[in-house]
């Protein structure tokens, strides 16, 4: 057991890990971050995804023992009038919802790399996230509507 | 929402687009699944599995197991049937299947023993030191050992007590047969003789539902009762089936759901529960169980299935002949095979005006993970073989596909080979529909170099699950505000938010003061599944009911007040409104005078439950097999590339009759992503299996549609044929828009490079070698 701290949608946590605990375990167990899921468990469908320093990281595959320091973003962290939050509902991008957390921090990573990509980067950067609903066509609409309120605001 | 009245201009009735409830809430991921449970002192499971396709248990060894530090207890089958004998096996149409193998093991990934152990990491590492040795017996891999009968998956055959029509099915023995539907209906053989015939041979392969939620069962015994906490689409039919296994009344099992990430059919009937609730009851423990990914692929597929067959039509282009052999690949346990194998089989000639039919379609059992339901509930199968058919048959006589198809499809009124009238039915204005969105009769640029462009339609039906009984219970607060509880799970398909608009519909309510109760089978009622797309017509009828007798009885109670008849009474937006003098009484008003209680509750109930009538034994045919019908088509546009076999989807178009649209924006989403879905199956999907092990059961080697699998252009069209009964004409559409995809594309490829495929997926590989054996140059 290893202590280390973590500073999830700017809150700080000291949480004891093993040192074989996954990111996605104690995300979930220790800080009640129910939007963190697991769909795979080897990295391939996206809805574990979190935000590391903005950055997308599988939490699935990550030791939480290497993220001591980090600040996370998790999607249930994300204000309710977050541009890709409201574009998402507007755009009617979910049909059960469980991968969509996962597609939004995509789309948050995407729009803070470029602001204004266009439908090919879209699905180039939504490529390893699975909706087995197939709402893919409600997402990327969602993502193009974000990026333009991002550009208006 | 504080207004008791919507907003003027804002309808949340029958036919809005109303967004879906809690749409915040999903975006977000605060919606809470079943595995959210805090689990903070529970047992977690894990399972040894069989590691033989097919072999005796000669001996199992647990005690390192048992004495690893951390875990609780160590249960093999033989200690489940010790205390539960012959009611471990459970299954919703044969009694086959064991949550434990006892005495023989029967798919490579059958669960033989059980682990309880105080985290998820020690009950794996125990499951991992348990040892069991096996006597191998003949292994069946396949539809075509079962047939040759040398060895057999089953001693005898265990028909459930559920379905009467299996009776005589019970204690048979020395066959891998679990059931056999036949129709037969003029001479189809003689007829097939005249004119131009078609026949192929054809396989849809073993594929996977992957909901990216993964299944998760938690039990635990309280004050003597079993309670589960389950992610399920059949809460009502895992209570009967948990009660029947240990004994209980019913009223000692409690069930409850919450919305499912997902599911298309393999989040039903016997999964993870029997075992879970096995462990809680003898264990009196809280007992967790959340599946690998790469045991939910073990615990249900769809069906690969073989079909043998031909069609023939006459000089004038009439059809006159169908023959078709279905062999469906239903694994270790029959499961509910032996229903799909006779709802797909009396289909499996397609949709159309067809004089002589012979369909022989068997259920057949192998050594391999069981097959289940899955979105079309084998009908995709049998439609990847009818519409490939003619299809062909169209080109054999040099006609065009769907103007082929147009002329010998049902219509209204008409009654099918397999007997029954259809009704809301609309084949031919699906078909129009999408040949006219995809452009099908201008001009079509074949494309140049390595590509090569090609047009595709196929069109699709399936009979409604039937018989099935729904119930619903209704609410009014005396806020006026309502509470609906019904049995039906949101698993994506927006049934929270479609039932209170039926509500809202009858009531004048706003539909967002209207709340769906999560299924919970000590408050929600009976129904029977929420599959085979039957909620909308069949919950929505009760739905529709209930919300009646409330309206009835608001206007008793309004009647009751005015002293008098309830003659010029009606129920209005603002309250009961007497027509003849202008009054107003408020719903608030109402309630609250006649309990005399702010916050009292009126509550009303309804029943609504269909019949059929059983195939005949000789003929296979019934005039009423079915309550309603699903009727779809699709058209396709692709190119594919000649040098590498890859198929490019540049625009599809899916249409489907819904009778009435609910909620179209709904409708669309179940159109689309059902087609999305079915894209995997035509171009990509396939469960392989070497001697009997399942070799990509893990989302690196499964593959699976992603974002840029989208075609091009992605089109879903509603088609509304009213149903004469169904809730303001409506019927479903969960499964509508997959069926025809698959054969859509195949016939777009065949129009594209010219060779006809008929085995599923599509994959580059198969398209090049079919292009290679026709020689088409490359």
């Amino acid at each position: 057991m290893k202590l280390i701290q973590l500073t999830v949608n700017g809150r700080r946590y000291d949480v004891p890990v093993d040192d074989d605990e996954l990111l996605l375990d104690v995300l979930r167990d220790k800080i009640g971050a129910y939007s963190v899921r697991e769909g795979c468990g080897v990295g391939a469908c996206g809805a574990c995804t979190v935000l590391v320093g903005g950055t997308s990281v599988s939490s699935c595959l990550a030791r939480a023992v290497r993220y001591d320091g980090a600040e996370l973003t998790t999607a249930d962290g994300l204000p309710e009038d977050d541009a890709v939050v409201t574009a998402f509902v507007e755009s009617r991008a979910m049909q059960c919802g469980y991968c969509i957390p996962g597609f939004v921090l995509m789309a948050h990573e995407l729009l803070a790399e470029n602001p204004q990509p266009d439908r090919e980067q879209i699905v180039a950067h939504l490529e390893g996230n699975i909706c087995r609903c197939g709402t893919y066509q409600e997402i990327c609409r969602a993502v193009e509507v974000a990026a333009e309120r991002r550009a208006r605001a | 929402m504080t207004q008791t009245t919507p907003e003027p201009g804002v309808d949340t009735g029958v036919g809005s687009r109303r967004s879906r409830v809690g749409a915040a809430g999903k975006v977000l991921g605060q919606l809470r699944h079943v595995a959210d449970r805090p689990h903070g002192g529970c047992a977690h499971v894990a399972v040894h599995r069989s590691t033989r396709p097919h072999a005796r248990i000669t001996s199992i060894d647990v005690s390192e197991a048992a004495a690893l530090d951390g875990v609780e207890g160590v249960v093999t089958g033989a200690d489940l049937y010790k205390v539960l004998g012959d009611r471990m096996f459970t299954g919703p149409a044969f009694s086959d299947q064991p949550p434990l193998a006892v005495d023989r093991v029967r798919y490579v990934g059958e669960p033989v023993v059980a682990v309880l152990a105080r985290d998820v990491a020690t009950a794996r590492e125990a499951a991992e030191l348990v040892y069991v040795e096996y006597e191998d017996l003949e292994p069946i891999y396949d539809v075509a050992d079962a047939l040759a009968e040398r060895a057999f998956v089953h001693d005898a055959l265990r028909p459930s007590v559920v379905f009467g029509d299996l009776r005589h099915l019970s204690g048979k023995t020395e066959t891998n047969i679990a059931y056999q539907y036949n129709l037969k209906l003029g001479d189809p053989e003689s007829a097939a003789t005249q004119g131009t015939s078609v026949g192929f041979e054809f396989w849809a392969p073993p594929v996977h539902h992957v909901p990216i939620e993964l299944p998760a069962t938690i039990g635990w015994v309280e004050a003597d009762r079993l309670e589960l906490y389950s992610t399920t689409q059949t809460p009502s039919y895992v209570r009967q089936s948990v009660a029947d296994m240990l004994g209980l009344p019913l009223s000692h099992v409690r069930i409850r759901v919450a919305p499912l990430g997902g599911s298309f059919g393999s989040k039903m009937y016997d999964r993870l529960e029997p075992l879970i609730a096995a462990l809680a009851w003898l264990h009196r423990r809280e007992v967790r169980m959340v599946a690998s990914r790469e045991e939910a692929f073990l615990l249900t597929t769809r069906h690969g299935a073989g079909v043998i067959s031909s069609m023939s039509a006459d000089a004038d282009g009439n059809l006159t002949s169908a023959i078709a052999d279905v062999r469906y690949d239903t694994g270790a346990y029959a499961d509910v095979g032996p229903r799909i194998t006779a709802k797909s089989g009396m289909i499996a000639a397609g949709p159309y005006k067809i004089p002589n039919v012979a369909i022989r379609s068997r259920c057949i059992y192998t050594n391999k993970p069981s097959a289940g339901p899955f979105r079309g509930f084998g009908v995709p199968q049998v439609t990847w073989s009818h519409e490939t058919l003619i299809d062909e048959l169209a080109r054999a006589r040099g006609e065009d596909p769907a103007g082929f198809r147009r002329r010998n499809l049902l219509r209204e009124g008409d009654e099918s080979y397999m007997g029954t009238v259809m009704h809301s039915a609309d084949f031919v204005g699906c078909l129009d529909a999408v040949t006219e969105a995809i452009g099908w009769d201008k001009p079509l640029d074949r494309g140049s170099g390595r590509w090569r462009r090609g047009r595709g339609v196929a069109v699709g039906i399936k009979a409604v699950l039937t018989p099935t009984v729904a119930n619903a219970v209704l609410q009014l607060n005396q806020d006026g505000s309502a509470t609906l509880m019904i049995s039906t799970v949101d698993m994506g398909q927006g049934s929270d938010t479609i039932m209170p608009q039926i509500v809202a519909e009858v009531l004048s309510m706003d539909a967002e003061r209207i709340r769906v109760v999560a299924v919970d089978t000590d408050v929600t009622p009976y129904d029977t599944i929420t599959a085979g797309s039957r909620s909308t017509y069949h919950t929505g009828n009760a739905v529709r009911g209930v919300a009646e007798r409330m309206r009835e009885r608001l206007v008793d109670l309004a009647a009751k007040r005015a002293g008098g008849s309830s003659r010029d009474l009606k129920l209005t937006a603002d309250g009961v409104l007497n027509t003849a003098s202008g009054e107003v009484y408020r719903i608030s008003e109402l309630i609250h005078e006649h309990f005399g209680a702010r916050g009292a509750t009126l509550t009303e109930e309804f029943n609504y439950t269909t019949s059929w009538q059983p195939y005949d034994k000789e003929t296979g045919r019934s005039a009423k097999a079915t309550e309603h019908w699903f009727a779809g088509a699709v058209a396709v546009q692709l190119l594919v590339d000649r040098w590498t076999g890859r198929v490019r989807v540049e625009h599809l178009v899916v249409a489907g009759d819904v009778g009435r649209a609910i909620n179209p924006t709904l409708v669309e989403q179940q159109l689309a992503g059902s087609a999305i879905m079915g894209l995997g199956h035509a171009l990509f999907d396939e469960l392989v299996f070497d001697q009997g092990q399942m070799l990509n059961s893990t989302l690196l080697d499964y593959q699976l549609p992603s974002v840029k699998d989208l075609p091009g252009k992605l089109t879903p069209i509603i088609i509304e044929s009213p149903h004469a009964t169904g809730p303001f004409g409506a019927k479903g559409v969960g499964e509508t828009g997959i069926i025809p995809i698959a054969p859509a594309v195949a016939n777009a490829v065949r129009d594209a490079v010219g060779v006809r495929i008929t085995r599923l997926p599509l994959s580059p590989e198969r398209v090049l070698q079919a292009m290679d054996e026709a020689g088409v140059e490359k």
